[in-house]
């Protein structure tokens, strides 16, 4: 039995090794290549084992270090505030959708789900931020518009509520003579932990990956977030790569930074939330907990 | 419990529908716009938000405040300057005439459906704003340029005074041009270059000899044209004129043989194998000396101008006549959008930006001290220690701003280029569908489905990466079965309509 | 009680969602912006004729089903596996350790993963080319231009870009059972193989099922960036690579027409809806519980 599991134990470590390593490489091939000698690549090509180390892109990006540092903290408070709203948001409507007791709670449902099918398209929404809520230009428009809640994330939270949550746990919990509100917020929550930390590690991931709201909404320069300042650039270098724009008269130059330079802002966009996440993990573990002394 | 749940549903709907119905009503009311406006003196400024591509300057805000204070004197306005990113121009644009967002000028082009926005109703006849206010504009431009963006015989939009016409050529490294004895002056078309490119190839090995100038395109994508676009698509005027008769250049031998001419460069090994895929820009690659040379539209200084840019003197071999079409005067103008609700002060900013050396300079610039020094009277420079990567205001685009012949001129420019480039545009060949716009209008649904085969297609061909042989029949054949015929038909149709009327 | 807790999120679809959906009428309108989206004039069909009016139209909805029917059965296999391994690792640093590497994909956007693409795949300059093929002898390959790997490639890079995402919701789904069961079982003496089949498996299927129906609502888009930042745009490899997205992407990039973009999302929407429709059914004749709605 002891061998058995020993075996078991190392089987399935080097699966997950093997799958590590897969999911580590392309980023090592990022954090090398963006220190790699822009020449040496030309000339050896991509390599794990950079010919001729050069901080060059650093140096071109650490140009702009005010704004950099500046877009830094329009995402910090996007990404926190967004994520602890979306949050109390996405499981106060789950909560309710897992309840048998909720009347027509199939057609709330898929009031809900219906979201996720169909929307309005870009025009329609646009107009709903800009004129009747007078968004546009504000930190509001980063957070607000599209990301705040998704009806994804209540499914998948009224699911995990309704298969994870024991029913009698509840029962008992009214019986003591606490509100739903009550019962929600002292035995729910705790008992929720795991899924909870797994949402918000989403909607903050979201919310740090996200440029489109700040394309859309966002014309002044002071709220640029980073993503939407990194990715101004990319995308620039795309336009003109497929738009007959770039070869008029318009000498639009595009500004277009070398490859190590494109390599080095996906790494200063990344590196942060990697710092970020094992602070998500310690949630999952005590989920675990939690839910094992409850059980 | 069931009534309540009831109840709820009730009033979200009549909320949803009460809010769409205030939504609707204000996307309506205000787009007819009011425009009465008086001189008086004792008005409040007007703001003028004008709309352009350009990323945001650090110092955008500073050099706003000192033109404020010009344009407030003259015209009893002010400005307020709004740059958008070029990759986001378009969408950005729409959504906010769509949602009619206060935009007083922009930066509009026929490639950017400059015909289409028109067609839509989204900009103001400028004809009699242009007789009233555009007295400055009127002497700068010739009539011609003027009425080239006619839709329906009513002016939509005006260009800057800048260069109207372009020739194409090669621009090459004069280094290595030296090093290896070549004669620039010994070439005389695109065949004489396979010579020029052998030797790079051999001699230096880490070199591509040609690139393309923009990421992601083919060498001759933006270098080396010989038909009249006619706003783009398929359909062109091939050599300017063939008695305006509108052809699919896509099935002419001359294509053809462009084709066989790359597809032999890429063979040899003078482009990079990846040149369809990577998203290198050639000037950068020139700059960084991983690159020979590339193909450009040209104007009078554009090896100057280039030099500038990449850092390496540059030579320039023109290989076309200069021709002016619709497109190349179309290609950037300025038009005041229906949602201005004070075209009048619209025009006459603009009218300023065509007139006012003081303002274009400022707009252009930037601040006299801070952002460049006067070497003379015309001439500039970079003040002391600062270089083009630390300057904290230059938009990089002169030629959009207004009168660029109001431009002090740079201490690398030749000081008398603003003569040079009125002659250039003079004394360039007019195309003879000049002034044509085409509206694609009937022709969407073809459109959008051959937007897709050119891009299946194009780029692969002209990078030599696809063998002519085997995939040009195939393109031809495609773009047929997209609809290709129908949009010639339709752009031949406008042209001969439009010919009439010229008469 | 329980609706007044519903209210704010409810409150919220309505602006962000509900309100805007009376744009789909502009699917229907040639429109005009002096005329306003009510104003504007009805086209009926017009704006979806280019959807199927072109020889591609079989390519991009083949193209579309068949790689989002291999991407959800794939990663459904994938994830699964992998969450429920990874709630087998006791040493809890390596657990730890996984679980962020794991993650580490999705957080790069797809633009970057183009480029990154790239530099495998290059001719010129690819890790693959320059490296790892001239350590086997076999000569370089044009990546770029042969349509036939990029099935292969795509699925690769979806697989390893967004299977961590979907393993961590299943790993909270498994951490989430009682481990009673398990201590029970023990006792009872079953192995790991039958603990896993008959504990794990039953009781993380009410969340594979809702994910996996979510994902079949949505079969008619694509992931956007990987379809098109992916293969760098590239022409040559667009018989194995256009799917609906980007076909519309590419159409209406000059045209900028608002009414055909959103026709091609109703007709996205409407296939969509209709699948679910389906499936929804289908699953709730076998569990009620499970189903969606």
């Amino acid at each position: 039995m002891k061998t058995r599991n020993l075996m078991w134990q190392w089987g399935i470590n080097i699966i997950l090794m093997l799958v590590a390593c897969v999911c580590i490489l392309p980023f090592v091939l990022l954090l090398t290549s963006s220190i790699t000698d822009e020449q040496a690549i030309y000339q050896h090509g991509y390599s794990f084992f950079p010919e001729k180390i050069s901080f060059a892109a650093y140096e071109y990006l650490l140009n702009d270090a005010s704004g950099i540092l500046h877009a830094y903290g329009i995402t910090i408070f996007i990404t926190v505030v967004g994520t602890a709203c979306g949050l109390i948001l996405t499981a106060l409507l789950a909560y309710p959708l897992s309840r048998p007791n909720l009347p027509f709670r199939n057609l709330w449902s898929f009031f809900v789900f219906f979201t996720m099918l169909f929307n309005g398209g870009l025009v329609p929404t646009y107009l709903v931020y800009t004129q009747l809520l007078d968004m546009k230009n504000t930190i509001w428009a980063l957070i607000v518009p599209g990301l705040l809640m998704n009806a994804f994330y209540v499914m998948l939270m009224r699911t995990f509520f309704v298969t994870s949550i024991p029913e009698p746990v509840i029962e008992s919990a009214k019986i003591d003579g606490a509100g739903e509100l009550g019962t929600f917020i002292r035995i729910v929550l705790p008992l929720s932990l795991p899924i909870l930390a797994t949402v918000g590690l989403f909607q903050s991931i979201n919310y740090w990956n996200d440029w489109f709201n700040g394309m859309i909404y966002v014309t002044d320069s002071s709220l640029f977030s980073l993503q939407n300042l990194l990715n101004r650039i990319l995308l620039d270098i795309q336009f003109l790569a497929s738009s007959n724009f770039g070869s008029s008269q318009a000498d639009v130059s595009s500004n277009a930074p070398m490859e190590t330079v494109r390599m080095a802002m996906a790494v200063i966009g990344v590196i942060p939330i990697v710092v970020a996440y094992p602070f998500f993990q310690r949630f999952f573990v005590k989920g675990l907990t939690v839910g094992a002394v409850k059980g | 419990m069931d009534r309540r749940g009831k109840k709820a549903v009730y009033s979200i709907l009549t909320l949803a529908i009460t809010a769409t119905m205030v939504l609707s009503g204000c996307s309506t009311k205000k787009a007819g716009g009011e425009s009465a406006s008086t001189d008086g003196k004792n008005e409040a400024p007007y703001e003028v938000t004008m709309a352009f591509y350009g990323n945001e300057q650090k110092d955008m805000q500073e050099v706003q405040n000192e033109m404020n204070k010009l344009i407030q004197s003259k015209i009893n306005a002010t400005v307020k300057l709004l740059p958008i990113a070029v990759s986001n121009w378009a969408q950005q644009t729409n959504l906010m005439l769509a949602s009619n967002e206060k935009i007083d000028l922009m930066f509009t082009s026929s490639l950017f459906n400059y015909s289409t926005q028109v067609a839509k109703g989204q900009l103001t006849p400028l004809d009699d704003l242009l007789d009233k206010d555009g007295e400055g504009i009127k002497k700068a431009l010739d009539p011609s340029q003027l009425s080239a963006s006619k839709v329906d015989g009513k002016i939509y939009g005006v260009t800057p005074v800048r260069d109207l016409a372009s020739d194409y050529g090669i621009l090459m490294r004069k280094d290595l041009l030296d090093k290896y004895h070549i004669d620039a002056a010994n070439i005389k078309n695109i065949n004489d270059l396979d010579a020029v490119f052998q030797v790079i190839k051999d001699k230096e090995p880490a070199i591509v000899p040609l690139v393309a100038k923009n990421p992601g395109t083919a060498p001759f994508d933006a270098g080396y044209i010989t038909y009249d676009p006619l706003g783009g698509g398929v359909g062109v005027l091939p050599d300017y004129d063939n008695n305006m008769k509108v052809v699919d250049f896509y099935e002419t031998p001359k294509y053809a043989e462009q084709l066989s001419t790359l597809r032999r460069w890429y063979q040899q090994g003078f482009m990079l194998k990846d040149a369809g895929t990577s998203k290198q820009d050639g000037r950068e690659m020139v700059k960084a000396g991983k690159a020979f040379a590339y193909f450009s539209n040209l104007k009078p200084g554009s090896e100057i101008e280039a030099s500038r840019k990449s850092g390496k003197e540059m030579t320039v071999v023109r290989l076309t006549p200069a021709y002016a079409t619709t497109d190349s005067i179309t290609g950037i103008m300025w038009s005041i959008p229906v949602n201005s609700q004070n075209p009048e002060k619209a025009m006459k900013l603009l009218n300023l930006l065509y007139s006012d050396k003081e303002l274009y300079n400022l707009f252009t610039w930037g601040i006299e001290g801070k952002h460049y020094v006067k070497k003379s009277d015309n001439v500039i420079d970079y003040p002391q220690g600062v270089d083009i990567q630390s300057l904290g205001y230059n938009f990089g685009t002169p030629y959009l701003f207004g009168n660029q012949f109001l431009s002090y001129t740079w201490t690398t420019e030749d000081p008398d280029i603003w003569n040079k480039m009125d002659k250039f545009n003079r004394g360039a060949k007019k195309s003879k569908a000049l002034g044509f716009s085409f509206n694609v209008d009937n022709v969407k649904t073809e459109m959008a489905a051959v937007n897709n085969v050119l891009s299946e297609f194009r780029v692969g061909l002209e990078t030599g990466t696809l063998d002519p042989a085997e995939n040009l029949p195939k393109f031809i054949e495609k773009l047929k079965a997209a609809g290709s015929d129908k949009i010639i038909s339709e752009k031949q149709k406008q042209l001969d309509e439009w010919a009439k009327i010229q008469k | 009680m329980l609706l007044l807790m519903m209210l704010p999120g409810i409150f919220y679809l309505v602006i962000n969602n509900y309100l805007p959906m009376f744009g789909v009428v502009i699917a229907f309108k040639d429109f005009n912006y002096t005329k306003g989206i009510f104003g504007s004039d009805w086209v009926g069909f017009k704006n979806f004729e280019y959807l199927f009016k072109t020889s591609d139209a079989f390519v991009i909805t083949r193209n579309t089903i068949l790689y989002n029917g291999v991407f959800i059965i794939l990663n459904l296999f994938i994830a699964v596996g992998l969450a429920v391994l990874l709630n087998e690792v006791k040493q809890r640093f390596l657990s730890r350790f996984y679980q962020s590497v794991i993650l580490l994909p999705y957080l790069i956007s797809m633009v970057i993963i183009g480029y990154l693409t790239f530099a495998v795949f290059s001719m010129d300059s690819g890790l693959l080319n320059k490296s790892i093929l001239p350590m086997f002898g076999i000569s370089e390959i044009s990546w770029y231009s042969e349509a036939k790997y990029w099935p292969y490639i795509l699925t690769f890079v979806h697989s390893w870009k967004s299977a961590g995402y979907l393993c961590v919701i299943y790993l909270a789904a498994i951490i989430g059972i009682d481990q009673e069961y398990y201590e029970a079982a023990t006792i009872d003496g079953a192995g790991k193989w039958r603990q896993i089949k008959s504990i794990t498996f039953p009781l993380i299927m009410p969340v594979v099922t809702v994910m996996t129906l979510l994902q079949i609502g949505r079969i008619f888009y694509s992931d956007f960036g990987l379809f098109y930042q992916v293969p760098l745009n590239t022409g040559a490899l667009q018989s194995t690579t256009n799917v609906i997205d980007t076909y519309v992407y590419r159409a209406l990039m000059t045209l900028g027409d608002i009414g055909m973009s959103s026709a091609a999302g109703l007709y996205q929407s409407l296939v969509g809806f209709v699948l679910v429709f389906i499936s929804n059914y289908v699953v709730k004749k076998f569990n009620s519980d499970n189903a969606l709605f």
